[in-house]
């Protein structure tokens, strides 16, 4: 269960898919400000934030609560427009949400409460086009992927917390998108079901070799799971340093403790919570 | 069993004897017979002419629904409201939906319940009488009306309380703006608008046997309210009673049918707790 500690096998090469243009990156987020209109008045919480998504990797977006990582994630997913800077996908600038950049929310009630877990994966390809019996087996076979074959059957509301956020990823997953937007989706769950998604969500990536962006503030999350992390300051948030991690060792290793030395300090977490995250091996 | 989440959940502390220990097929039954009782000799002490007995009553209701006087009366009564409701519930959807859509939409529906809602039913029958004349479009008319403000309200707050995530889930998998409301909002609303019906249920009742009592219009053949009328003005009291015994009786089944859709589908998905 080497896994379970820690990283999986890194891929040496990727293949970048071929849709998109060859050349520049498949997303785009070049000095992007974002805010809220609260009371007549316009709070920023991102204030610049900067980086390229190559198709194919793993990026992870870190930083403090409340510093603006789910704006971001929303403005990336089209729900949020910026109001200064460029999002650009694929080329593309002006995006509203679709099923390309498919989400999964950071909040568990994010399934149709009407509809079977079965629903709720046939569902939105049955939107996108697919046929009854064609959306119907896709959706077993990424539950089948998601360990939730047994509970196609079960309304949402039976569900654990857990099950709930694995059927929201087997959603976003079967849709096929360019570019998988995830928020959190593990925050709130305990320490070991966490590090069995976590290692469910890197066979299951590398299984589809979907473009993933992840947001987090577990810096154990983002090591186990990113190519690149991009690191956010305090709101309104500025990008603080990005860090590659891509052929580095596993958690027993020099390399691996230095690296997370420094994401804490980037972060200047406290001792504790990095603590009871790595408290589990 | 799942454990459900629900406040309901909290035990009630068990009574140690009494009345409450005793099942409910047996209390029920219980105090439906002392009140039975209870209005037996008040008929008795209060005379044939002015209060029907029990047993009369259940001998009318069982002959008028044998012989068709009661049946007829009552089958025209609740195709009206049904017809009255159902108009009542598509306008009130179109609304709803176009109020969503739009901000003009908002603020006419806005404006139109606060003026319309808190008229009486029956108010509105005058001036129907005097758009459609003294017939059953006049009826429809009232009923609708009764029915789509109390329905507009309640799916439009489900509309605004519906979860935003799942808003946001829809336009993300790909729905447009139409079918955000058909196939998220609408259902995300379900409970709400389940319980506006049921009280668009009652006030079109309501409204619809006040009518008839007052103005006895119900078209040709004449309903419920018509029937017990009737009856009043030439003393049949046991038919009287065997009207109102009908009324009682649609109005548990019709409660029982709201029960069993609730069951089916807003309990069975854990939006609304039993
Ligand atoms: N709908 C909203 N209206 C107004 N302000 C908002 C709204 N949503 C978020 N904010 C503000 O924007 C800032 C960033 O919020 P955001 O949800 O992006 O943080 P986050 O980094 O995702 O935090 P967490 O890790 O706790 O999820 C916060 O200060 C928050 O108060
Ligand atoms: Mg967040």
């Amino acid at each position: 269960m080497r896994t379970l500690s820690g990283r999986m096998p890194r891929r040496q090469a990727r293949v970048a898919p071929s849709e998109h243009e060859p050349s520049g990156p498949l997303l785009r987020v070049e000095h992007v400000r974002l805010g809220y209109w609260t009371a007549r008045q316009f709070t920023v919480a991102v204030e610049d934030v900067s980086f390229d998504v190559e198709a194919g990797e793993r990026i992870i977006v870190i930083g403090p609560s409340g510093c603006g990582k789910s704006t971001l994630l929303k403005a990336i997913a089209g729900f949020i427009e910026p109001a200064g800077g460029l999002i650009q996908m694929a080329g593309r600038t002006s995006l509203a949400p679709g099923p390309d950049r498919a989400v999964v929310f950071q909040e568990f009630d994010q399934l149709f409460p009407w509809r079977s877990v079965l629903s709720n994966v046939a569902y939105p390809l049955r939107v996108n086009g697919h046929r009854r019996r064609a959306a119907i087996a896709k959706a077993r076979q990424y539950l089948e992927l998601t360990n939730l074959a047994h509970a196609a059957d079960r309304y949402p509301h039976q569900l654990s917390g857990g099950m709930k956020q694995r059927v929201a990823i087997a959603r976003a997953l079967a849709l096929d998108p360019t570019l998988l937007l995830m928020d959190e989706p593990f925050g709130s769950l305990d320490a070991i079901t966490r590090q069995r998604l976590q290692t469910e969500l890197n066979r299951i990536v590398e299984q589809t070799r979907v473009t993933l962006l992840f947001v987090t503030h577990s810096i154990e999350e983002a090591l186990v799971l990113g190519d690149r992390i991009v690191v956010l300051g305090d709101a309104p948030s500025r990008v603080i340093a990005t860090v590659d991690i891509r052929g580095l060792g596993g958690p027993e290793t020099v390399e691996y403790s230095q690296m997370r030395g420094r994401l804490r300090e980037l972060l200047a977490v406290d001792k504790e919570e990095v603590e009871e995250i790595g408290g589990l091996e | 069993m799942a454990v459900s989440s629900s406040a309901a959940s909290i035990p009630r502390r068990p009574a140690a004897f009494g009345w409450a220990r005793i099942p409910a097929i047996v209390r029920y039954p219980l105090v439906g017979a002392v009140l039975v009782a209870a209005w037996h000799y008040y008929a008795v002490h209060k005379g044939s002419l002015f209060m029907a007995t029990p047993w009369q009553t259940v001998q009318e209701f069982w002959h008028g629904w044998r012989n068709g006087s009661l049946s007829e009366p009552t089958w025209a009564t609740l195709r009206l409201l049904l017809e009255g409701i159902g108009i009542g519930a598509a306008i009130a959807a179109v609304l709803t939906a176009f109020a969503t859509l739009s901000k003009i939409g908002e603020d006419a529906l806005v404006l139109l319940t606060a003026v319309l809602n808190p008229l009486p039913g029956v108010a509105v029958l005058p001036i129907a009488m005097l758009l459609f004349g003294l017939n059953e479009s006049a009826v429809r008319f009232v009923i609708a009306n009764a029915t789509i403000w109390p329905i507009a309200i309640a799916v439009s707050t489900g509309f605004k309380t519906a979860n935003q995530t799942l808003v946001a889930v829809g336009r993300n998998v790909g729905l447009s703006r139409v079918r955000v409301i058909t196939d998220v909002l609408a259902p995300a609303a379900l409970p709400q608008a389940i319980s506006g019906v049921r009280t668009a249920w009652a006030f079109g009742w309501r409204t619809i046997i006040a009518a008839e009592l007052v103005f006895g219009v119900a078209g040709s053949s004449g309903g419920l309210g018509n029937y017990i009328n009737n009856a009043r003005q030439y003393f049949l009291t046991p038919q009287v009673f065997a009207g109102l015994l009908t009324i009682a009786i649609l109005g548990v089944v019709f409660e029982t049918l709201f029960g069993q859709l609730e069951r089916r589908t807003v309990i069975r998905w854990g939006m609304k707790t039993s």
